[in-house]
């Protein structure tokens, strides 16, 4: 790929469309192919899996007329194998790791956690309750907490943990949102 | 869960472990299969709870720590592990005594008893099972109290407490639910200062000195040094206290670390 080509409202506009020809489906399906392929990077330690994803993305694009004609099947598969020469040129150019650490200000944490106070009391109850139930056992009589809780709700126990992961991700994004507004 | 996911290989991938062939191959199943993309989210939260809960091996911890938590965002990630963990822990969840006596014999209980509400509509021989341990426990709270007797380790609420969490410096004061009779409560105190080989600590509410101990050792938690102070739960109803940790000096004398505030609700 030409170092210089950049992306381009016609070419991301050909990218959806090769995806699905629903343009909302289209850019649902660029958001998990991007999702899943920074998973890969990171899965594979690389700490820049963001800019590593973007250029997969920006190499299938750039070639995008090619593989329209020679390539037939699921997208996904072909952005993978893409992502696997990525990958191979970065081990190639790779940077020392960062510090996994940075320092925290106590300050800070507390500001977090004033907000993330602030939005557990915003949740329904019903997801309180959840949320509250869910994590909050803990050593051995986990398991069988959660079976128990599972079967209150009337749901199936993975059901109960994908429900319990999406209200902890619905929190962490709310308390981020606090922060960013300073807790005002 | 989907029952072609391997949970274990999973965990080894991110842990870092898994060989190149296995990882290649899961690798291709994340992005080409919503289900798996949606269980390695799920295994990464879980083990997130469980660096937190001390639940990995020495191993698996090295691991995460150098491999698992390379991004920003897995390292944001397990801040607000963190955080929900503290959380969890100044608001004590009821779980079934039955549950707990069962599998945490020799373990310390963090929670309490409560029967869901969807036991007594799953048929008579379920409501009875429940009735009986229901009577099982009032029984034994009675002859509890009767005897007067220490609470057993299992009857212990820890509730963690930070440092300097005071009105005066614009943080929200920790709050705490009334403990069940019988029940104590070790309060976890939070420090950074483990230079003392003791440590004394004090409980006031309204300037009144309610418990006073020496002696106390620092102890490790969850990453976290602290030192465990344990009182009588009948000791807190409603209202705001504080607690005054102090280093040990080999005189004999004190020297003062921190103040932690609390709030006892209903």
């Amino acid at each position: 790929m030409n170092k210089n080509w950049v992306l381009s409202q016609e070419a991301f506009d050909a990218l959806l469309e090769w995806l699905d020809s629903d343009r909302e489906q289209a850019a649902v399906k660029y958001e998990q192919i991007r999702s899943r392929l920074i998973k890969i990077f990171v899965g594979r330690g690389c700490a820049d899996a963001e800019d590593l994803a973007d250029e997969t993305i920006n190499r299938v694009t750039s070639k995008l007329d090619q593989i329209k004609k020679e390539y037939q099947g699921d997208p996904a598969r072909y952005f993978f194998g893409v992502a696997n020469m990525i990958y191979m040129e970065y081990l190639r150019r790779r940077l020392p790791p960062v510090s996994p650490f940075p320092p925290i200000d106590s300050n800070q944490v507390e500001l977090e956690y004033r907000c993330l106070e602030r939005c557990i009391e915003q949740l329904s109850e019903e997801n309180r309750y959840l949320l509250l139930q869910y994590y909050g056992a803990e050593g051995r009589a986990k398991v069988d907490h959660r079976k128990r809780l599972a079967d209150e709700l009337g749901i199936a126990p993975n059901a109960l943990r994908i429900r319990a992961y999406r209200i902890r991700m619905d929190l962490q994004e709310c308390m981020e949102k606090c922060m960013a507004r300073g807790l005002e | 869960m989907n029952p072609n996911i391997d949970k274990q290989e999973m965990r080894d991938y991110l842990l870092g472990t898994l060989e190149a062939d296995r990882r290649t191959q899961l690798e291709e199943r994340i992005v080409c299969e919503p289900a798996v993309y949606e269980e390695l989210l799920l295994v990464e939260e879980d083990l997130i709870d469980q660096y937190l809960s001390d639940g990995l091996s020495k191993a698996e911890r090295h691991q995460f720590e150098t491999h698992f938590l390379i991004t920003a965002e897995r390292q944001k990630n397990l801040r607000f592990g963190k955080l929900l963990q503290r959380y969890l822990h100044s608001h004590p969840v009821l779980v079934p005594a039955a549950a707990v006596r069962n599998t945490e014999k020799h373990a310390p209980a963090t929670r309490f008893f409560l029967f869901p509400l969807g036991t007594f509509s799953k048929g008579p021989a379920t409501a009875m099972a429940a009735a009986v341990v229901v009577a099982f426990m009032g029984i034994a709270l009675v002859c509890w109290n009767s005897l007067k007797r220490p609470a057993e380790p299992s009857n212990v609420v820890p509730v963690q407490l930070m440092p300097g969490t005071t009105r005066s410096v614009g943080i929200a004061t920790q709050r705490v639910h009334v403990p069940p009779a019988g029940f104590d409560v070790q309060l976890e105190l939070q420090v950074t200062n483990t230079s003392f080989h003791k440590y004394r600590s004090e409980l006031f509410r309204e300037n009144e000195s309610l418990k006073r101990a020496d002696e106390l050792k620092v102890e490790t938690k969850h990453d976290q040094h602290i030192v465990p102070f344990t009182i009588d739960g009948d000791m807190l109803s409603p209202g705001d206290y504080q607690v005054k940790l102090s280093g040990v000096l080999d005189s004999g004398q004190d020297e003062l670390i921190d103040n932690y505030a609390f709030r006892v609700i209903e």
